[in-house]
């Protein structure tokens, strides 16, 4: 069965403690920070920060200002658009749920950083001979039986790992027991084909205008490497077809052409 | 002023100020490249996170495939459609996008993290990957515009018995590589197909992939004809204007059709077309300036029949292909990121470098090659 976790965005209080347990984890150096418009910090997620809460101050019509605290990773999704344009499928989708990077394969091109629809690959632009870093759902922990380490040290049980399907039903039963408690939708459901990532806000991902933070609401329902495969499966159709005329049309000229002199070589005689 | 022209004409070998300005860029470039493969992409570019693929993507790979495209257009046109009158511009046509593939391949080896390992996608394959398909279809092209070329140089060795091998073969050679051509040109478009909410509107299309592929046509006529006029004006010869007027009237057509697919592209999506911002600027700049203009300027056989005409209507359709590619890669991805980008000096230079190279190469090869005419009596191939 598929593993997942359920993000409840009303639990978590914002101590970033899954940062931390991420970088200790993948042994990632810590990164000096300096002020910015925002609480999130660090200020970008990048090959050395794998996940990062964003902190969102949404203001009530009376004045009050609610925070909101959005963890941002890879979201695993069940049929990764990374996964299938990778052109020496270096990105796989494990059965578990993880979907993973091999470090001897890829080649940089960098596709996959374009393609995913959460902007979530990144590159280690400082290096001279660079890699694909991203979140691996602690792979390596999950093989073993153990949860993900921030899902492990989240201290407010905002960050639960367990079957997909067990958690999508307790997600909506939450939604079901506390009415107005929830936005009435699971941000991972069901976007670009479902992702592992299971969001649970109290307002929707419009109003915490995080369009531009990588949660993209237009993204559709349609796993994105659907596309990529269309094409695919297009192409040795469109060879067989390019070639066959071409060679037809070939023949068919040159007879023609072969035709056409032996009636200008007639005219001239008569 | 005939001595000032003087000094710019490739001549005999000699080193005229034109070739040195080239070894000079050249030189310049090999310098950055190495700086280039020691510091990393990261502190020699300006790409980024937000910015993972640049100018090289735009360029060196998107608009130098699209105008390599004369290759395969050149050769469908004679073999296919049985055009033997545009002979004398096939073996220039071919060696230029030899010439362009080379330097693909060279700029894609600079751009990839992992240089190292370009071969990978032959061993390590993802079917449903359509940058495998392009890294597959590419690499046989090149090889098939390789085996052209080295044909060039079994008839300059006199190497006759073997030439006629491949004589005999060359249908096969013709219709390999008009078949990886369409393939990888459109598929190149492909790439874009899993990203349109990255994109803006008006170059977000499900037919993308057959829009570049006509695009791909466009660019190659366009090049051919330039390279024909300047490489007559660099060797003092004589224009084939007849033959290149003829061909200007098939570029005139290829024009019209694609203005139409765009426009029905368009239409079809119900895509925003009259708004005033950047991206549509350099949209209306793109259809109207380089697509619908060269179109209508071909109509007229005044301009059809100059050589000042053929060369601004060539140009115009040529640099559109490029603004283009720019376009879909760079101004309709602006939108989607709260950052800017601007190549680097160091990306700037290796690309200039690599358009000298291939100038410089493509100086070299008339040189040394049969590319204008044959050596062998009667056919051309
Ligand atoms: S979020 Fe992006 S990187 Fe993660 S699995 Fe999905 S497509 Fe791949
Ligand atoms: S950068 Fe690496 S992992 Fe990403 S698509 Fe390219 S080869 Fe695959």
């Amino acid at each position: 069965m598929s593993k997942a976790m359920l993000i409840d965005t009303t639990r978590c209080i914002g101590c970033r403690g899954c940062q931390v347990a991420c970088k200790s984890w993948h042994n990632l150096p810590g990164e000096r920070t300096t002020f910015s418009e925002t609480w999130s910090n660090p200020r970008y997620m990048n090959s050395n920060n794998y996940t990062r809460i964003i902190f969102r101050e949404v203001a009530q019509p009376e004045g009050k200002l609610n925070w909101h605290f959005i963890k941002r990773q890879c979201m695993h999704c069940l049929d990764p658009a990374c996964e299938s344009v990778c052109p020496v499928g270096a990105l796989i989708k494990l059965k578990d749920g993880p979907v993973v990077y091999d470090d001897y394969r890829c080649i940089g091109c960098r596709y996959c950083m374009m393609a995913c629809p959460f902007q979530v690959p990144k590159f280690e632009w400082g290096k001279a001979v660079p890699l694909i870093r991203k979140c691996d759902f602690c792979a390596d922990r999950i093989e073993i039986g153990l949860a993900p380490s921030c899902s492990t040290t989240c201290p407010s049980q905002a960050l639960v790992f367990g079957d997909r399907g067990a958690l999508l039903k307790e997600a909506h039963r939450r939604i079901g027991a506390h009415p107005g408690k929830y936005y009435p939708e699971v941000y991972g459901e069901k976007i670009v084909g479902g992702t592992a990532q299971l969001y649970l806000t109290p307002v929707s991902f419009e109003v915490l205008e995080l369009d531009h933070r990588g949660f993209r609401t237009d993204l559709g329902n349609v796993p994105y490497g659907i596309y990529g495969r269309e094409w695919m499966s297009k192409v040795p159709w469109v060879a067989l077809g390019v070639g066959g005329l071409a060679v037809g049309l070939h023949y068919i000229n040159q007879r023609r052409a072969e035709v056409q002199d032996q009636k200008s070589q007639e005219g001239k005689e008569d | 002023m005939s001595e000032k022209v003087e000094k710019w004409y490739p001549g005999e070998g000699k080193l005229t100020t034109g070739r040195a300005i080239l070894y000079v860029i050249l030189v310049l470039g090999l310098i950055s490249a190495v700086i280039r493969l020691f510091f990393g992409l990261g502190s020699t570019t300006n790409l980024s996170d937000a910015y993972p693929w640049g100018l090289w993507i735009s360029f060196d790979i998107l608009s130098g495939v699209a105008l390599a495209g004369g290759g395969f257009t050149m050769a469908a046109a004679i073999y296919i459609f049985n055009l033997k009158k545009f002979e004398p511009l096939l073996r220039p046509a071919k060696f230029s996008a030899f010439i362009g593939y080379l330097v693909f391949v060279i700029g894609l080896f600079f751009d990839l993290g992992q240089p190292w390992r370009i071969w990978h996608p032959m061993v390590m394959w993802n079917p449903q990957s359509v940058l495998f398909e392009v890294s597959w279809c590419v690499m046989l092209y090149t090889t098939v515009l390789g085996v052209d070329i080295f044909i060039m140089a079994l008839e300059r060795w006199k190497k006759y018995d073997l030439v006629a091998f491949f004589r005999n073969i060359y249908l096969v050679l013709v219709v390999a590589g008009v078949m990886l051509s369409t393939l990888h040109q459109s598929s190149l478009g492909a790439l874009y197909l899993l990203m349109p909410e990255k994109m803006s509107d008006l170059w977000a299309s499900q037919a993308i992939g057959p829009l570049f592929f006509c695009s791909a046509v466009i660019g190659g006529m366009g090049v051919v004809t330039l390279e024909s006029f300047i490489s007559s004006w660099a060797y003092k010869r004589k224009p084939e204007l007849k033959l290149l007027s003829s061909l200007g009237k098939g570029l005139g057509i290829v024009l019209l059709v694609y203005f139409a697919m765009k426009v029905t592209d368009l239409y079809a999506r119900g895509a925003t077309v009259w708004t005033l911002d950047k991206a549509h600027f350099f949209f209306y700049l793109e259809l109207f300036g380089t697509v619908a203009l060269p179109a209508i300027l071909l109509t007229f056989s005044e301009v059809r029949n100059s050589i000042k005409g053929l060369y601004w209507a060539a140009g115009l359709s040529a640099f559109g292909v490029v603004l283009n590619r720019f376009n879909v890669s760079l101004t309709s991805y602006g939108g989607y990121r709260d950052f800017s980008y601007f190549p680097s000096a160091i990306e700037i230079i290796i690309t200039l470098a690599l358009i000298a190279g291939g100038i410089l190469i493509f100086d070299w090869g008339t040189r040394y090659l049969p590319v204008y005419h044959s050596e062998l009596s009667g056919k051309t191939s």
